[in-house]
This record gives structure tokens, sequence and C-alpha cells, in this order.
């Protein structure tokens, strides 16, 4: 009977009021492209899991880093050797997403992020009149009154 | 003697794995404790103890009860060589089509080519070979495997998610509906990587874009603000954008941006007292009025039509302003010197002059 109790305290339902976000556009990149590819499967299944509107999944051109070094530790300055990094990328782009929906889609795609795969999030809320930092408030003179 | 000891610590093991199993169905959580490997020196030969008969691994969260003690193995019988046959194959070959292999791989962990019932090959080919097999095979361990995120799995562990979520509010459907409502956008980064601090130097970054014409400015205010705001200001989109980097953190950065949109607008507001002073040189947009094009113009028409001694000029220059013609001829100068020659702007230009000249 307790795991029943335990599970209903998870959800908490609070009176403050939601962030929106706009987009919210998840860039990974890694070294494998096979394995971008599986973790892009998860992304967009677990999005459309979620109720999500995946608005873009694209793949911008890969990074090729090449250097050349000396292959001998002392003299033969003729021969080299070149190794190179290649880092591949992964666009997905979620457009309209609640700031609880965004919070939860993100922790499972970051908790299931591969060893060795970098991610960088890039969101953009709404700022609207209810946000609780003076800065934000002390803008709304500014727009046009039919705006808001 | 020697068996009674060796009853009394099964007995005692196979309680307290039967907690265990117990323990594992009762909490809510997708990992399953590892069960049911016990090794156990029996006779000298080191066996696994398996709680029922068929399998030594458990499948699934269920709780399989032993009813039946699990008998001896027999010394050095047909049981006991069979018991350990079939420990010593790999797990693939005990598994059904239709197990649920969630349970197999509930966690992310390595491939394991036993519990794997795929024929995969990875590696590059030996001399007129194939690419090694899975047995033993390095590659496999070294590359990250999904083996854990397997369509249903996701499926599943989404379902249990779904209650966190929220829904989109159905008033704000559409693009417009939100630029609208939120004209100011703020893009914010955050980032997930692997390194030996958990900061990335550009978390800080904010950039904060606004449309202009979603501001309240008059005609003046929205010269200035365009003049103060430089590079920032794209004429295209209309839109002005504000690139906060200087303090540490986010919020600071943020309340920073803010403050720069409040300060453009209200310095935009102001009436200097040298804004007086500005000059045709100054403009931003080419004004007909009181250029030399008007007052060549007046000057043509007035020696075409010259003066008769009752008109005062003045009311002649306002006459002959009002006319459609002249209008037509202000209109095709103000849009060739606005937005550069094309041909339509050149084929207007051509027909104002030709109807103001009456060619």
């Amino acid at each position: 009977m307790c795991w029943i109790i335990f599970f209903f305290k998870l959800i908490t339902v609070i009176e403050e009021p939601d962030t929106l976000f706009q987009t919210l556009t998840v860039l990974v990149k890694g070294h494998d492209k096979a394995v971008l590819d599986s973790y892009e499967f998860l992304a967009s299944m677990a999005a459309k899991e979620l109720g999500l509107t995946l608005a873009k999944v694209s793949e911008p051109p890969k990074n090729i880093e090449r250097l050349t070094l000396l292959k001998s530790v002392h003299i033969f300055k003729k021969h080299r050797v070149q190794y190179e990094m290649r880092t591949h990328f992964r666009c997905i782009e979620i457009s309209k997403v609640t700031g609880s929906t965004a919070q939860v889609y993100l922790e499972y795609i970051q908790r299931n992020l591969p060893e060795g795969m970098a991610m960088e999030v890039t969101k953009t809320p709404f700022i609207y009149m209810r946000s609780f930092s003076n800065s934000d408030v002390s803008v709304f003179h500014m727009l046009k009154p039919d705006s808001v | 003697m020697i068996w009674r000891s060796v009853d009394l610590r099964r007995t005692a093991l196979r309680t307290l794995l039967q907690l265990q199993l117990n323990m594992a169905a009762s909490t809510f959580c997708p990992v399953l404790l590892p069960l049911s490997r016990i090794n156990c020196k029996l006779n000298g030969i080191y066996t696994l103890i398996s709680l029922n008969k068929t399998a030594a691994y458990s499948t699934g969260l269920s709780v399989k009860k032993t009813g039946a003690k699990t008998g001896l193995p027999q010394r050095g019988g047909k049981e006991l060589r069979r018991q350990i046959k079939q420990v010593l194959q790999p797990r693939t070959e005990r598994m059904a089509v239709d197990q649920d292999w969630t349970a197999v791989y509930p966690t992310a962990a390595s491939f394991k080519a036993d519990a794997v019932p795929l024929p995969v090959r990875m590696g590059y080919p030996v001399k007129k070979g194939v690419p090694p097999s899975k047995k033993g095979n390095l590659e496999l361990l070294k590359i990250p495997n999904f083996l854990h995120l397997t369509p249903n799995a996701i499926k599943k562990q989404c379902e249990a998610l779904k209650p966190f979520c929220t829904e989109w509010p159905a008033a704000l459907d559409s693009d417009e509906k939100c630029e609208k409502h939120f004209p100011i956008q703020v893009q914010k980064k955050d980032y997930v990587f692997a390194g030996p601090s958990l900061r990335h130097p550009d978390a800080r970054i904010v950039t904060l874009t606004v449309k202009l014409s979603s501001l309240n400015l008059d005609d003046h205010a929205r010269k200035k603000m365009i003049k103060l705001s430089g590079e920032r200001y794209n004429k295209d989109t209309d839109t002005l954008t504000i690139t906060a980097d200087s303090c540490p953190l986010k919020q600071q950065n943020h309340d920073y941006a803010m403050y720069m949109l409040t300060v453009l607008y209200h310095e935009s507001w102001k009436i200097e007292a040298w804004e007086k002073e500005k000059t045709r040189a100054d403009m931003e947009e080419y004004v007909w009025e009181d250029s030399p094009s008007q007052k060549n113009i007046l000057e043509t028409l007035l020696r075409i039509r010259p003066l008769s001694e009752q008109q005062e000029e003045g009311e002649v220059r306002e006459e002959l302003l009002g006319r459609e013609e002249v209008q037509e001829y202000k209109d095709s100068v103000t849009k060739l010197k606005n937005e550069g020659e094309t041909e339509g702007n050149m084929q207007q230009y051509k027909e104002a002059v030709k109807k103001l000249l009456s060619i």
C-alpha cells in the first residue's frame, strides 16, 4: 500500500504561473554519427509521446578540427602525423512548450544522454506581467496599450 | 552434518532473496535489483543455486513463489550435470521471443553478448574474413548502446512522466497572437557536458529581441531610438537585439538587458536642446519639402506660366504644390531617393515628369 501514497505525493500543483517557452532548441554534439542518430530517435519519440510539437529536426554540418604534429620526439621535421577531431551535430527544435513539460522532457533527455555527447539548450521564455523580477515588470509601460 | 549446514544456509539465503524480491516489487522504480546470482561452494564444485528449477535469473517484476522445495542437486548425477549445462549456456538460449525486454536492460548497461540475442558483428574484418562476432568484442563494449531505450521502454517511461506535464494554453495557438501578447523575447542557453567544472562560460549570455513596432514610440522617438541602437537594430525585420554578457550571472545579465531597453526607450522620448540643430545631412530619409527639387520644379512651372500682376507669389506656390501632377512628381522623387533606383521607380519618375511638363 505504501507505494500508492508515495506515488500521489510526487505530483503537487503550485499556485505559481507556469513559464511558457516559445521555442526550445536542443543542439547535441558528438563524435559518432550512429549514436547521434539513435539519440535523435529517442528525443523525437519522447517528444511525440509527451505530446510536444517538433518544429524542426536538422543536422548542421560537421566540424573537423585537424592538427599536424611532429611524428618523432626529436628532429625529423619532414615526418609528421595528422590527427583530426570530428564533431557531428543534431538540432531538435520544439515550439510552444510549457515550463513544466519542458522541465520533464529536458530531464528525461539529459538523463539518457550517452557518454561522450554534449548538449546545448536554447530557451526563449515569454516575459509577462506576473514574473517576479522587478526588471520585467518595469518594462511593460513601454509597450503599446493594445499589445499586452 | 555437512548437508544440514548447507541446508540452513540455503534457506537463509532464500528468505533474504524473497525479501529483496518483495522490495523490488513494491518500490515504483524501473531499476531491478540484481537478483539470484548466489555462488555457493558445494562439494567442491561452484554451482549456482536456483530458486526455481527452470531459470537462474528472474524475469520482470513478478514474484515467483517457490512453493516446492528445490531438491538438493544429486551427487554426481544427471540432475547436477543438467543444471550446470543450463547455467553455463548463454542466457540468449533461454529467452522467449515475446519476453519483456525492459526487464533484461532496464537501465543503461554495457553490452553483454550473452544477454543480447542478436547476431551482431562489429569491427574491422580480418583479411578475407568478416567482422568479428559479438563474443568478447571490445568495440561493442566501447560504443554507448541504446538497448535500454527501445520504443517500448520509451513509451512506458513517457507514460509514467505524463502526469507531470502541463498543457499549452489554447488561447495562444498562433505565432501572431504570441507576438502580439509577448513582444519581448529573451533567449538563454544552458549546457550539459562532461568536464572538470559544471559551469559553462557562455551560459551567462542573455539576448533580448524586441520589434520596435510593438513599442510605444512616436516618429521622433523611433528615429532617435534607431540612431541610439546603432548596429543592434535590424532594418529589414524591425528588431532591436540587445546582448548582455558583461555580468557573471544569467539573472544579472537579464536585468541589465531589461534596464538597457528601458533606458533606450526613455532617452528616445526626450528632446534635447541641441536636436533643434538637425540639418538635412542628419536626416535619415529624404524629405521633399524645402528641398532643391521642390525649388526647381516651382521655378520651372512659374516660367512656363508667368505670373500675372494680380496673383501673389505665395498663393501661386500653394496652388502649384496642391496640383496632382506635382504630388505625383514629389512621390516619385521621394521613392527614388529613399529606395534607390529600380525599374519601377524610374518608370514612375518618367511618367510623372511627362505629365507635369504636359509632353
